[in-house]
């Protein structure tokens, strides 16, 4: 059985070794588990044991198990959804509260932040373990909103914060100016301040992205089987390892789950870069 | 064109006052500077009028009405920030514009109104940059277009030199002149440069801790100034301020002797005088007498200083005097030329 399960591995590394450059940085990572398992880790890159079982050095049978046998792109849909939702409600949420809490001169927005601040520093599994009975007793559990709530409630304060330090480099001369030009309060952040949000946006978007896309506790306590996203999905393959091809499905998904990731910070690098830095938006 | 009337407008938060029971009546066309130092209240004063600032108690009027509760649109108000406050996603043309855009001018009169704003502070060959590819006082320029493209009851004006470096201050300064003399629109200016203030105003407004010092016209205030504040503030350097007593028209202090003042009160006193006023004399009849603590060429004039007492004397003389450090000094101050403050109160004193 080890046998099978190294011997798989290897197929998947040796599959994808010249595919692309991101995945022989997997293929390094997944050798090593070669190396750990069994006799030699240069046989990841040979891929003769693909070749004895299958007759080829590359095989893609870890995918099809995965995606299709194992119903992987359901959970690719959900995380999508997820994602999506998450991102868009907490950008949403937090671009109007952040300016607001930015603008106002009132005393207590330092305190509705640091209470946001307390929330977020709390551990994940803390919140949800909190949320598990009340969900049962509405009978909410196990639905895709229900993870998106959750996920935007913690999601929340972070975006709050960074969005509102971002607002507060804007100068508030800006917003006044429109005011004198014209404008009532919700045109002059139309006109005026909108226009020169999206960097500080772009790069709050991206992190509530990773937040939600890489988050476990919550997806894996509060969806059930069938509303599985990814990273509860391959932890369930490497949960029951007496299966065979189990550990290669998980290996299989982790690099479909890694790609997006990879493409995603090579295409934004810049803007997150510039985003974390910002506060030049001098006129 | 528009009055504007403050009355009895206060700003206060918790445990602080920013502008405390001002009244201002400021006239039609009228071209006012708010002076003081700063944290002196001018700033929250000329908010309030614009409505960016909520007035803790007290009335602003405008022309005829009560703005109060009107937002910072509904004024009729243009107002010049200190940093520009230009959009940087939009040309300077669409900057100029977007007054007229967000008050729904109709869009065929666009092109005439801005080009003619743009005329008015020689703008019009940079119609096309955007704010960031501009220099400092350019980009002040935009913004003065900007204001005075709608034609507003009042213009604002928030420091609007402060940012530009000290040659394009005096050109830029000569523009807001001339175009005010143009528009012939009331104009509130916020400064804390005397020059400016003094230039520019037909009437000054000299405020210290939310509280008016004086109102009045730039002679006004630098030949009359009404209290010690506002003549240690006003003028370069500042009115020589001497603590004494005054018996039977007779002032003495420390190094100094001033008698034939035209004044009743009988105690203890401040006498002010002007540098320029002062003049050095070799004569054995004088009336501060001192040692030179330090001599400053300023080109037209050489400036000599001396102790006082306490304080420090500053006397402007002829540009080629020359004195070493520690020599005896002698100065007369003419009659008509000193003012006497209550010591305790700086009020001036009556004649």
């Amino acid at each position: 059985m080890g046998h099978d399960r190294s011997h798989n591995v290897y197929s998947f590394v040796a599959y994808h070794r010249r595919v692309s450059f991101f995945v022989d940085i997997m293929g390094l990572v997944q050798s090593s588990r070669g190396f750990f398992s069994k006799s030699d880790w240069r046989n990841a890159l040979h891929g003769i044991y693909t070749l004895a079982e299958t007759g080829s050095a590359f095989t893609g049978a870890g995918y099809y198990g995965a995606w299709i046998e194992n119903e992987f792109w359901l959970a690719v849909i959900n995380t999508g959804i997820v994602v999506v939702s998450v991102v868009l409600i907490s950008l949403t949420f937090g671009t109007l509260g952040g300016y607001a809490l930015a603008r106002s001169t009132k005393r207590y927005t330092i305190w509705l932040l640091f209470i946001a601040l307390a929330f977020r520093a709390m551990p994940h599994i803390t919140l949800v373990s909190g949320y598990l009975l009340p969900f049962f007793e509405l009978n909410i559990w196990g639905f895709l909103p229900t993870a998106i709530i959750v996920l935007v409630a913690i999601n929340q304060p972070f975006t709050l914060w960074m969005l509102h330090s971002f607002f507060l480099s804007i100068p508030k001369e800006l917003d006044e100016s429109a005011l004198v030009d014209g404008c009532t309060r919700i045109q002059a952040f139309r006109h005026a301040i909108m226009p020169v949000m999206w960097p500080g946006v772009i790069t709050t978007g991206l992190f509530s992205f990773l937040l939600a896309y890489n988050d476990f506790a919550v997806t894996a306590t509060l969806l059930s089987q069938h509303n599985q996203t990814m990273v509860p999905k391959i932890a369930s393959f490497l949960g029951t390892t007496q299966v065979e091809g189990n550990v290669m499905f998980a290996v299989a998904s982790v690099v479909s789950a890694t790609v997006p990731l990879f493409i995603l910070v090579m295409f934004f690098q810049r803007q997150i870069v510039s985003g974390l830095t910002a506060g030049a938006v001098k006129g | 064109m528009a009055r504007i009337n403050l009355r009895n407008v206060s700003r206060t938060w918790s445990d602080f006052v920013a502008v405390d029971n001002l009244s201002l009546e400021i006239a039609d066309r009228e071209f006012l500077v708010l002076l003081g130092p700063s944290g002196c209240g001018k700033t929250t004063t000329l908010r309030m009028i614009a409505g960016l600032e909520d007035v803790s108690s007290g009335e602003i009027w405008i022309g005829s009405r009560l703005v109060n509760k009107l937002e910072p649109k509904d004024r009729d108000i243009a107002m010049v920030f200190q940093s520009y406050g230009l959009y940087p996603n939009l040309t300077v043309y669409e900057n100029i514009c977007f007054p007229l855009r967000m008050r729904k001018v109709s869009p065929d009169k666009y092109e005439n109104l801005v080009t003619r704003a743009a005329r008015m502070v020689e703008l019009t060959d940079l119609l096309r940059r955007r704010p960031a590819q501009l220099s400092g006082g350019q980009r002040q320029r935009v913004a003065l277009a900007r204001a005075i493209v709608r034609q507003p009851q009042v213009f604002l004006m928030d420091e609007p030199l402060s940012n530009l470096d000290a040659k394009l201050r005096i050109t830029t300064r000569a523009q807001i002149k001339s175009l005010q003399a143009e528009l012939q629109t009331t104009t509130i200016y916020v400064t804390h440069d005397q020059i400016e203030a003094m230039t520019l105003a037909d009437r000054v407004v000299i405020m210290n801790g939310g509280v008016i010092q004086q109102i009045g016209t730039p002679t006004d205030i630098y030949d009359r100034p009404a209290n010690t504040f506002v003549a240690g503030f006003i003028g370069s350097p500042p009115m020589n301020l001497m603590h004494g007593n005054i018996a039977d028209g007779v002032f003495s202090g420390q190094n100094a002797l001033v008698c034939g003042l035209e004044t009743n009160y009988n105690g203890p006193a401040t006498l002010g005088f002007r540098a320029e006023d002062a003049r050095i004399t070799p004569e054995s009849v004088a009336e501060i007498t001192s040692e030179v603590l330090a001599v400053e060429l300023l080109g037209e004039a050489t400036s000599v200083s001396m102790n006082a007492g306490d304080t420090i004397v500053c006397v402007k003389t002829n540009k080629n005097f020359r004195a070493q450090i520690g020599d005896a000094i002698k100065v007369i101050v003419p009659v008509e030329c000193c003012h006497l403050f209550n010591t305790h109160t700086g009020e001036k004193l009556a004649k």
